[in-house]
């Protein structure tokens, strides 16, 4: 599985997303830009300049139209996928830390920052899916977050809830037209931030990645816990495989928090688990630094790391990954080719 | 006897695993069949395998004529 590595940005990465074909890799970094790859070839295709501040977020919409930013210079921006345009600015009191488009790309939601003076809140904006439309000021919904922050967001299935991951390790879920708080989970270690949280193809259920070490599957329907991956690194970044029962987690401690050696150089690994079983099954070096964001193609091809190392690493799946399967998935056969 | 207890750990595992893929297995069909059931309830475009059950049900319903 020999990577392409994406050298474009000037500092650490801070999310990957891929369209919905999987041919376009978008990855946002401290450096206050956004690059746009071919997956195929890690050719650049484009940037999106126009941030004052360190991106923190970004998410393409799935007609591949819209792509939206949240950055700490406290905006949220759309852009013109196609012409690198920015069609929109939306002005707020702090940092976006997590922007997402739900499963149409007619609701985009945003996280904020919470600061002295401002409590971190989740933000709707309805969407019109169309470059010449003009976007709405107005906000759809506002959820304040009174108890802990929001560090992440993402929407379920039908649009129905947003999940939110906190900083004190809860998970809740929030009714997404009314937003009142349905229900609260302490699904991570008390006060061990939530980092990631990516929702399976269908929405309902999704992966969480936390300080504490652990990546965790819940429902969205009843935050009930299904699996469990435990590591000995504190995890940002966690995704799930398409057409492979597996899921690929990054992390890794920080530089200020290890022992410099130089045998730990280029040690920085993805580690895949088995979904289901909860087993690990494999990891991949290469970073130099903690893997601050993992994505993997919506198609299942491949997947894409960012560092703090300022690198993106594409990687797409061989044989030995395809022709992964433990006896009791073999017996199975085609009932267990969607898992 | 070691190979004895080591096949019958193995073969603990492997029941396990068995068990672990059929509760998932069973879990995602239910999960599937709520998601349809409510994008029905919504009047949404119900996935390929229900619109041939629909279509079923209409010729069905034709013979019935």
């Amino acid at each position: 599985m020999r990577p392409i590595l994406l050298q474009g940005h000037e500092r650490s990465l801070t999310q990957i997303k891929y369209t919905k074909d999987g041919d376009i890799l978008f990855s946002c970094a401290k450096d206050q830009i956004i690059c746009a790859w071919f997956s195929a070839n890690g050719e650049r295709l484009g940037t999106y300049h126009g941030h004052q501040g360190a991106l923190w977020s970004i998410d393409v919409d799935p007609s591949t139209t819209l792509l939206a930013s949240g950055a700490a210079d406290n905006t949220v921006r759309l852009w013109d996928v196609r012409t690198g345009k920015c069609i929109k600015v939306w002005d707020f009191n702090t940092a976006v830390k997590r922007v997402e488009f739900n499963e149409d790309g007619t609701k985009l939601l945003a996280v904020t920052e919470k600061r002295m003076g401002f409590l971190g809140t989740i933000v709707v904006f309805d969407i019109v899916p169309d470059v010449d439309a003009e976007q709405t000021n107005e906000r759809a919904l506002t959820i304040t977050c009174d108890e802990s922050k929001a560090t992440v967001a993402a929407w379920s299935y039908l649009s129905k809830y947003i999940i939110a991951g906190h900083e004190d390790g809860s998970v809740s879920q929030y009714d997404a037209k009314t937003g009142e708080l349905l229900d609260n989970f302490q699904a991570h270690e008390v006060d061990m931030e939530i980092k990631d949280i990516q929702m399976s193809p269908d929405r309902t259920y999704f992966i969480t990645a936390s300080k504490d070490k652990f990546a965790k599957l819940l429902s969205a329907r009843d935050l009930s816990p299904l699996k469990q991956y435990a590591t000995e690194t504190s995890l940002n970044s966690a995704a799930l495989t398409p057409k492979k029962p597996f899921v690929v987690l990054g992390g890794g401690q920080a530089a200020m928090d290890v022992t410099k050696t130089s045998s730990r150089q280029g040690k920085f690994e993805a580690r895949f688990y088995h979904k289901i079983f909860e087993d690990e099954i494999g990891r991949v070096k290469g970073h130099f630094g903690p893997l601050n964001t993992v994505a993997v193609d919506p198609l299942g091809r491949g997947y894409a790391s960012g560092g703090e190392d300022g690198y993106v690493r594409v990687h797409h799946f061989e044989g030995a990954y395809w022709g992964f399967q433990y006896e009791v998935e073999r017996e199975k056969g085609e009932e267990s080719a969607d898992l | 006897q070691d190979r004895i207890e080591e096949d019958k750990e193995k073969g603990a595992i492997v029941d396990e695993r068995r068990r672990l893929l059929s509760e998932w297995m069973a879990y995602l069909q239910r999960e599937r069949e709520e998601v349809r059931e409510e994008r029905r309830e919504l009047g949404l475009d119900v996935d390929e395998e229900d619109k041939a059950r629909a279509e079923e049900v209409e010729k069905d319903g034709k013979v019935v004529e």
